[in-house]
């Protein structure tokens, strides 16, 4: 055992090793992995705080929601269906890349980033008819804690998945290699996903 | 000129190089290796000044009834509260991310960290909300602060260093998770990389919780939500389930791996239940967050110390620090003791860890006695000194479990230190270092529990109620600090003369896992070839190697040579 044990001098592998062919490690695949399981905690905590403070407010006998304020249901529906949409367009989206159907991807691709781009108007629309203004409660930090940090997940999700695009469009990713797209949809999904706890904790029991 | 013109003659190609000063490299190096170094060298410095920050605030307990450092209740608050966010989130885990940014890629036998640029990038953003937390301070910010613009500061500096320090744990996870040798399955990698490994996640499953209560804090006080400094007092809830044990317990598992690591090298007896081992430190991964979660998730109900599972995890901590010491004890039996200060730290490290879970049992007495009480109908009597919840029991608890942390990372500094910057730290230094920080973290914890139950309120600090010999606990206390303190410097004065070219240039110890396989400190791509292995000692049972061409990104494989010397015994 020495410190350059490595450098080693031996005649060739035993035959059960075979050929040193380094697997391709899925390092950003993994990462990903990681930090969507971070966020997903981070984001549980701030609903976990919401619904905590709600409940001690319609406990005490109060209205949850200031008086004049009123959450619409259309535009958090609308929302919903939208990321819906946009998952199955980046499931197209992977498919294509699968089978070396560049075409299709970037399709797929620039209709996903659409509805992203559509969740994130939606959303600042939402917030104009709601009419909560940040200062006038202590209630509105928390729907804007929550709604606020979910549009910048979504702002996040996309730069990821722009970012892959670009690598795409450069050359990157075939049937064979699709680590990037596949990172970029995990965390979208995970977006979505927790899209789906704000819409029902927040948007539809208010 | 045509074709067959003949080609004038010209001075061959020379070679050009750029000279690289050491401040380039060290700003915008991607080499883990320089990034662990920047992480260990600024990490040592913050913890110096958390426990410097740290005695300071405990000096204000010496004397009740006047003021020593500062002169109002508002600023001790501030004062306490930065040195205990330094100590934790500026010193000790830098010191830990800095070892496992420097050592897990070598024992995984991987040419690189996972995403380099990355990690140098997570220290550098660190470094500078580090630097912001600590000016927010200064300009009457943080917890209990009076300027409210610095008050926000705090909270985004705060934020920074969390955010900063769950990427460099994402590196770390998935270095061990995906970038390990050929043949290094996951039961095979050292037990020290291990614990890095549970250590980061744990670490990405509890830090966010605490960045989305500073986002809600931040629009708090931002949007004037927190007008007063009393109000803002309450900010310091905040790192609570973080920096108290039991959630603190997370920073036990990388000090328990580096712990039980150096002591199968320096006793020559490797650890023989490895697996077990592994298991005890996801198991205290595992409870660790477990408490955390439960103490998060009770807040504000009123009962944080109190609630049923919070306790169960309490209780259960102290099953795998047990196991782990007891199966690193078979390796001191088996062995030869050495009195050297990774056995000796490491060793340090294990017990405190241990009597800080068995201290924590002791906290969980009253919840349960009043627990059993409640459904049994009965008066148990006890005294209602165990009723430690809001006393300054639990800062003597921290003061165990931060010690444990600082001699864990005094272990793996002294340990790796070689393999980090080629020579040795001083040995006799570096057992001084360890006894100050042993001796100043049971100072500190006799004095925090003791005036626990003497019922000292944790904060705000009460000259009415104090009862007779508070005072005097207090001193001791700060006695513990202090000594901590001393040990910080130490362990700063030797990691720098070692960096700027003392200390010993021989090899003073090898291991059997593969970070022991190559140069002190390792070439560019760490390894001269691509080891392969074949068990979890490989030195010991025998290491492969493929030599590449580009060792650098380890993609192509040129020529292949391995050894096969199956000795017998060694493996897990």
């Amino acid at each position: 055992m020495s410190a350059t044990a490595t450098a080693v001098n031996h005649p060739a592998l035993p035959e059960e090793i075979g050929a040193p062919t380094p697997a391709r490690p899925r390092l950003l695949l993994l990462a990903t992995g990681l930090v969507s399981m971070a966020v997903a905690v981070g984001y549980s905590a701030l609903v976990g705080i919401y619904l905590y403070a709600r409940a001690e407010v319609l406990h005490s006998g109060e209205q949850w929601l200031p008086r004049g304020v009123t959450i619409p249901l259309t535009q958090p529906n609308m929302m919903m269906f939208t990321l819906v949409f946009s998952v199955a367009t980046l499931a197209w989206a992977t498919s294509a890349m699968r089978n070396d159907d560049r075409a299709n991807f970037f399709i797929a691709v620039g209709m996903s980033m659409l509805f992203g781009f559509a969740y994130i108007a939606q959303t600042g629309f939402l917030l104009t008819i709601m009419e909560l203004g940040v200062r006038d409660d202590t209630r509105a930090p928390l729907i804007y804690a929550l709604v606020g940090t979910h549009v910048v997940l979504m702002v996040a999700a996309l730069a990821y998945l722009a970012a892959m695009t670009l690598r795409a469009l450069g050359g990157d990713y075939s049937a064979k290699d699709l680590e990037g797209i596949y990172g970029a949809s995990l965390f979208w999904y995970t977006t979505v996903g927790l899209y789906l706890v704000l819409w029902y904790a927040v948007y539809i029991t208010k | 000129m045509a074709l067959t013109d003949t080609r004038p003659e010209t001075d061959a190609p020379v070679a050009t190089t750029i000279a690289v000063s050491q401040l380039d490299a060290a700003l915008g190096s991607g080499d883990h290796k320089t990034t662990g170094r920047l992480w260990l060298g600024a990490g040592a410095l913050m913890l110096l000044a958390g426990l410097a920050v740290s005695t300071a605030a405990a000096l204000e307990g010496v004397d009740l009834g006047s003021s020593t450092v500062v002169d109002d209740q508002g600023r001790f608050i501030q004062l306490w509260a930065m040195g205990r966010e330094l100590l934790l989130f500026g010193g000790l885990v830098p010191l830990l991310i800095g070892l496992a940014t420097f050592i897990v890629p070598l024992q995984v036998g991987s040419s690189s960290l996972a995403f380099p640029r990355g990690a140098s990038a997570a220290f550098w953003s660190w470094f500078v909300s580090t630097d912001l937390l600590v000016v927010a301070y200064i300009f009457n910010g943080g917890p209990g602060g009076g300027r409210n613009d610095y008050v926000v500061m705090w909270a985004l500096a705060l934020s920074g260093m969390l955010l900063s320090i769950m990427w460099a744990l994402v590196c770390i996870a998935t270095t061990v998770l995906g970038a390990r040798a050929t043949g290094m399955s996951l039961d095979r990698v050292p037990v020290s990389a291990w614990g890095f490994l549970v250590f980061s996640l744990g670490g990405l499953l509890a830090l966010p919780i605490l960045v989305a209560q500073l986002a809600l804090a931040y629009i708090d006080i931002k949007y004037g939500f927190l007008p007063d400094r009393e109000a803002r007092t309450s900010l310091l809830a905040i790192t609570d389930t973080a920096t108290l044990a039991p959630g603190l317990y997370w920073v036990g598992v990388p000090v328990l791996g580096i712990a039980v690591e150096a002591i199968g090298v320096h006793t020559g007896a490797p650890i023989r239940f490895r697996r077990a081992v592994m298991a005890a430190l996801g198991l205290l991964g595992l409870t660790s967050f477990g408490a955390e979660f439960f103490a998060f998730a009770g807040r504000g109900r009123g009962f944080d110390f109190h609630n049923g599972l919070l306790v169960v995890s309490l209780l259960l901590a102290a099953v795998p620090v047990l196991a782990s010491l007891a199966l690193a004890g078979e390796s001191l039996k088996r062995g030869t003791f050495k009195v050297r200060t990774p056995l000796v730290a490491g060793l340090l490290a294990g017990l405190l860890l241990l009597v800080g879970v068995l201290v924590g049992i002791l906290g969980a007495v009253w919840p349960i006695v009043t627990f059993i009480e409640s459904q049994l109908d009965t008066n148990v009597s006890l005294d209602s000194a165990f009723d430690v919840n809001g006393t300054s029991y639990h800062d003597g608890l921290r003061g165990l479990i931060m010690g444990a942390g600082v001699l864990g990372a005094i272990a793996g500094v002294h340990h790796w230190g070689h393999k980090v910057w080629g020579r040795s730290l001083d040995d006799r230094l570096g057992l001084l270092t360890a006894l100050a920080a042993a001796g100043g973290a049971v100072a500190w914890a006799v004095g925090g529990v003791a005036s626990g139950f003497l019922e000292q309120t944790r904060l705000p600090l009460s000259v009415e109620n104090a009862k007779d010999g508070v005072e005097a606990m207090n001193g001791v206390t700060v006695l513990g600090t202090a000594l901590l303190a001393v040990a910080a410097l130490l362990l700063a004065l030797n990691l720098a003369r070692t960096a700027f070219g003392g200390g010993s240039a021989n090899e003073p110890w090898q291991g059997a896992t593969l970070e022991w396989a190559t140069a002190s400190p390792p070439p560019a791509a760490n390894f001269d070839a691509q080891p392969i292995v074949t068990s979890a000692l490989p030195l010991i049972d025998g290491v492969g190697a493929v030599a590449t061409t580009d060792a650098s990104d380890g993609s192509e494989a040129e020529a292949a040579a391995t050894e096969e010397s199956a000795t017998a015994g060694g493996s897990d």
